[in-house]
């Protein structure tokens, strides 16, 4: 039997590609593809992720019908190198073509092009049939030191108490955070932050990476490939209690300062991680061996949350599935069938499994964004998962969802509760059942419903839009109504407590 | 109407480099509409980094649906499983609970790769399957994706034998919900019967679609579609219901379409329009606005715009012309408008934003953000503008309303960009 995809969790090596190169400002990439793959990878994932408006340094070749039907893509590759040249946006950088699926379906090969073009530009094969986007962000990483920074290295030796930090590109769910957190770590083991990359680097300066004595790879699904081509000794960055301070050991340990390594941990315990210990002492730490976890994230994250979560504060793990999914391990088909027959209290995962406890109407579990895909900014430097002050949030983030779930028992007097029911999904488009069909709206009816629209904020309005003409024409069938009075409206207001 | 002026697709004399088309990834329109439906449950035919995009999307604009997929990786490429991993999806998706509909989407590696309609089943427990073709390199735009989509649907779903409901009117269409209920109410009060909007979300609907009195399309770019209804003797109505001559010119086409009484019709009419006038009087709109959006809906925005009192040099779209778009074309030539660019790509964008130095942009995510650099004040266009009413007068305040308030906060992107200079 072929093998189904229920939404995919992992992008591919295209996207690996466009990911972690265009995080270098001074390299400019031209993708060989359709409008849609230039699209979703530059402007309308970023919008929503990374929160960029768009990606500026990665351009089409437009890969239409022509293009398939036998010309091939370098004519194309060809016009695209001309315009940005002409247009002054290569100046300074260095140009990377890189494949698609698409092109790479349609046999296009431009080793020999990219030679025509700006001197030094190369091609970049991305696999994409093929790879994921974890083991093309390893070999993107690998491949643009063999490339560019090796080459850069040859004079640089490592330097004593420098540590790089390799790992955040576009597309990486939290990075901002972890980051932050993970710089503070070196610093206070005794490190001196030397390069972050891709992040925070430019292309040109790739071979200072040498400089390192220690890397930290911040994940366990690329980067490694990078730490080895160094060959400095690396370490991954952590999550939990125990790991963080194993971490910070040994960075102690790797760059001689012991000592200041474990005054900087003494000195956490004492104040950051002081939280963790007073919520552990207080009433908070009472729920935690009843509140089961279900994990969905990235092998770095789940393994971080099993061992703190599940190991160290003692929450039950439901279940737990990473990315990428190993053979033996669970896919969203059977996430989905757990979270259907019993969702646990709190799921971390992506907009996949939000979805999944949409569909099972599982309203008392509480979901916190740990993966992408969804649509979630995570840019600010205070949520971090990883190191002393991601244990402070995680657990911090878990209480308040408790609280917020006492909340919602708490009785309301039941003149305020009364909610309409919904009703059949709507049809039509306007929210209508279609065999209804026949109810007519006066403009009063119509008028009062916008002006109740118009009091809610901007977001909900659509929904609340779609849900408020199904109630007010489950009113009116029950009432056996053809027509929807303004009275209606206002009774259907009053029961869902909106008019207000 | 002015009707002696020449129509031609007037690009600037210098035109800059076209090096960033502007379209969502075109298949997504198709996504969009098929996956509203209730009771459908879609299948996609593609590469993984292509489904993952397309997916995010749909999850973000379409449905919570959870989306089912053949691996179409190099191995089952070269193995020519396409035929049989997309079935094995179809049979999948049979099973989702109150599955009636399973859209087949094929994508540009399926495409190529080659996926023959006839090696798929038609039907699977019931459940009607229908195969969607959207490859990006050949449709170019998520508008036309949308028409390809509901094209695809009304060939299989559309029952055209039967009796004829003359006095019901399908909206064609994807619009703010708001908006279908206002048409309706106003068309009813003209002696319309019912209207129906498509796309939408019942099955049903797109059933009876094909008995319909009248077709009415809100925007310019359902091609197939309207051949379909062509085929089927649905006579069109030209123009939509935007602004004050365009909603005053589409009802009373829709009354003689219908043969409704046309006492009713000019009253209604008449009314519409002194209400429109009367909304514009007390507040018009002043500044020069560029619109840019990459919907396929902005020359009928653009009208708005200039009807209520803006000058609007400059519109951009990323479809092709289309002819029902060309009435509202050469009413902005007459009031002033001195580019109509189809196909847009963002160089062009900026090169409107360096010559006509706007007070508003409504466009893309990236063109708006090269305007907010700038301190003008801008709207992704897609979120703001199809979230809220637009068709009729009602529509009209909501819009215009929006449109002045944002205009009038014109100083916040000045303090943005000010603040943010010297970062």
């Amino acid at each position: 039997m072929a093998k189904v995809i229920r939404d995919l969790s992992d992008s591919s090596g295209y996207w690996a590609a466009i990911w972690t190169m265009c995080a270098l400002p001074d390299l400019h990439v031209i993708c060989d593809a359709p409008i849609g793959c230039f699209n979703l990878v530059a402007t309308a994932v970023p919008d929503y992720t990374d929160a960029v408006p768009h990606l500026e340094n990665v351009t089409p070749s437009v890969i239409t019908e022509q293009e398939v039907g036998g010309a091939g893509t370098a004519p194309a590759v060809r016009a695209t190198y001309e315009g940005l040249r002409d247009a002054g946006l290569l100046e300074g950088k260095q140009l990377i073509v890189v494949s698609t699926a698409e092109s790479e379906m349609i046999g296009s090969d431009l080793s020999d092009l990219v030679t025509t073009l700006k001197p030094g530009t190369a091609f970049y094969y991305s696999d994409s049939l093929s790879e994921d986007e974890w083991a093309g962000r390893d070999r993107v990483l690998r491949w643009l030191w063999e490339q560019f920074g090796a080459a850069q290295a040859v004079e640089i030796r490592p330097e004593r108490g420098r540590v790089n930090i390799i790992g955040p590109t576009y597309g990486c769910f939290n990075s901002a955070a972890d980051l932050h957190e993970v710089k503070r770590l070196i610093e206070g083991a005794g490190g001196r932050l030397n390069r972050v990359f891709p992040m925070e680097s430019r292309l040109d300066e790739m071979g200072e990476l040498a400089r390192g004595e220690l890397n930290v790879v911040l994940y366990h699904e690329f980067g490694h490939g990078l730490a080895q081509a160094l060959g400095q000794p690396w370490l991954h960055a952590p999550i939990g209690l125990q790991a963080t301070t194993d971490f910070v050991r040994e960075i102690g340990r790797q760059l001689g300062t012991e000592a200041q390594a474990e005054r900087f941990i003494r000195h956490e315990k004492q104040s950051t991680l002081q939280a963790v210990w007073d919520l552990w002492k207080g009433p908070q730490g009472d729920w935690f061996p009843t509140t089961d976890i279900g994990l969905v994230a990235t092998r770095s994250y789940v393994d971080g949350l099993q061992r703190y979560l599940g190991d160290e504060l003692g929450m039950p793990i439901a279940f737990t599935a990473t990315r990428p999914a190993p053979h033996d391990g669970m896919d969203n088909e059977a996430i989905r069938r757990r979270l259907h027959e019993k969702a646990p209290a709190f799921v971390f995962g992506s907009i996949n499994e939000k979805i999944y406890l949409s569909e099972a109407g599982a309203r008392h579990s509480a979901f916190i964004p740990a993966a992408f895909p969804g649509p979630i900014v995570r840019r600010a430097v205070g949520t971090p998962f990883m190191g002393y002050r991601g244990a402070v949030w995680i657990v911090q983030e878990i209480v308040n969802r408790l609280y917020e779930a006492l909340y919602n028992f708490l009785p309301l007097d039941s003149a305020y509760n009364k909610q309409a029911a919904a009703g059949p999904p709507a049809a039509s488009g306007n929210g209508r059942k279609a065999d209804a069909g026949s109810l007519a709206w006066q403009p009063e009816a119509t008028a009062l419903l916008d002006a109740a629209l118009d009091k809610l904020p901007f977001l909900p309005r659509i929904s609340a839009s779609r849900e408020l003409q199904m109630q007010v024409e489950a009113l009116a069938r029950a009432e056996g109504l053809s027509t929807i009075t303004a009275e209606l409206v206002e009774a259907a207001l009053a029961a869902r407590g909106a008019g207000r | 109407m002015t009707e002696s002026i020449p129509v031609n697709v007037v690009q600037s004399d210098a035109k800059p480099c076209q090096l960033h088309p502007q379209s969502m990834c075109p298949a997504f329109g198709s996504l969009r509409v098929l996956t509203r439906i209730e009771g459908a449950h879609p299948v996609m035919a593609t590469d993984t980094g292509c489904l993952y995009g397309l997916t995010f999307v749909t999850h973000f604009y379409g449905a919570r649906k959870s989306i089912l997929a053949p691996q179409l990786g190099t191995a089952e490429l070269m193995a020519g499983e396409v035929v049989e991993g997309t079935r094995a999806a179809i049979e999948v998706a049979a099973k989702e609970p109150g599955c009636e509909l399973i859209p087949v989407i094929s994508l540009c590696v399926a495409e190529t790769a080659g996926l023959p309609e006839e090696m798929l089943p038609t039907q699977v427990n019931g459940a009607e399957v229908v195969l969607v073709r959207v490859p990006a390199y050949a449709i170019h735009s998520h508008p036309e994706a949308k028409d390809v989509a509901l094209a695809a649907l009304l060939r299989r779903l559309g029952q055209p034998e039967g009796e004829r409901e003359a006095k019901r009117v399908l909206l064609l269409g994807e619009v703010f919900p708001a908006d279908p209920l206002i048409i309706d109410a106003t068309l009813r009060r003209m002696g319309v019967e019912e209207t129906i909007i498509l796309p939408g979300r019942s099955i049903p609907d797109l059933r009876r679609a094909a008995r319909v009195g009248a077709l009415a399309p809100l925007h310019p770019f359902y091609k197939e579609t309207m051949a379909i209804f062509r085929e089927w003797g649905v006579p069109i109505v030209g123009g939509a219901p935007v602004g004050i001559s365009g909603s005053y010119a589409w009802l009373r086409a829709i009354g003689r379409l219908l043969k409704l009484d046309p006492k009713r019709v000019d009253e209604v009419a008449e009314q519409e329009r002194a209400q429109a006038e009367a909304m514009v009087q007390a507040q018009p709109l002043s500044g020069r606005i560029l619109v840019t959006g990459y919907e396929g809906t902005e020359v009928a925005y653009a009208r708005l715009l200039v009807e209520a009192g803006a000058e609007v040099p400059y519109v951009s779209t990323s479809i092709a012309q289309e002819p029902l778009a060309l009435p509202d074309e050469m009413w902005l030539r007459s009031r002033g408008t001195k580019e109509i660019v189809y196909r847009k790509s963002l160089e062009e964008d900026v090169a409107a934003l360096d010559k006509y130095a706007p007070d508003f942009v409504l466009g893309t995510t990236p063109f708006c953000a090269i305007a907010k650099e700038r301190g003008i004040p801008a709207m992704y266009f897609t979120n703001q503008l199809a979230s809220r009413p637009f068709f009729l007068s009602g529509g009209m305040a909501a819009t215009l309303g929006f449109i002045r308030q944002t205009m009038g906060r014109h100083e916040r992107y000045t303090w943005m960009e000010e603040f943010f200079a010297d970062g």
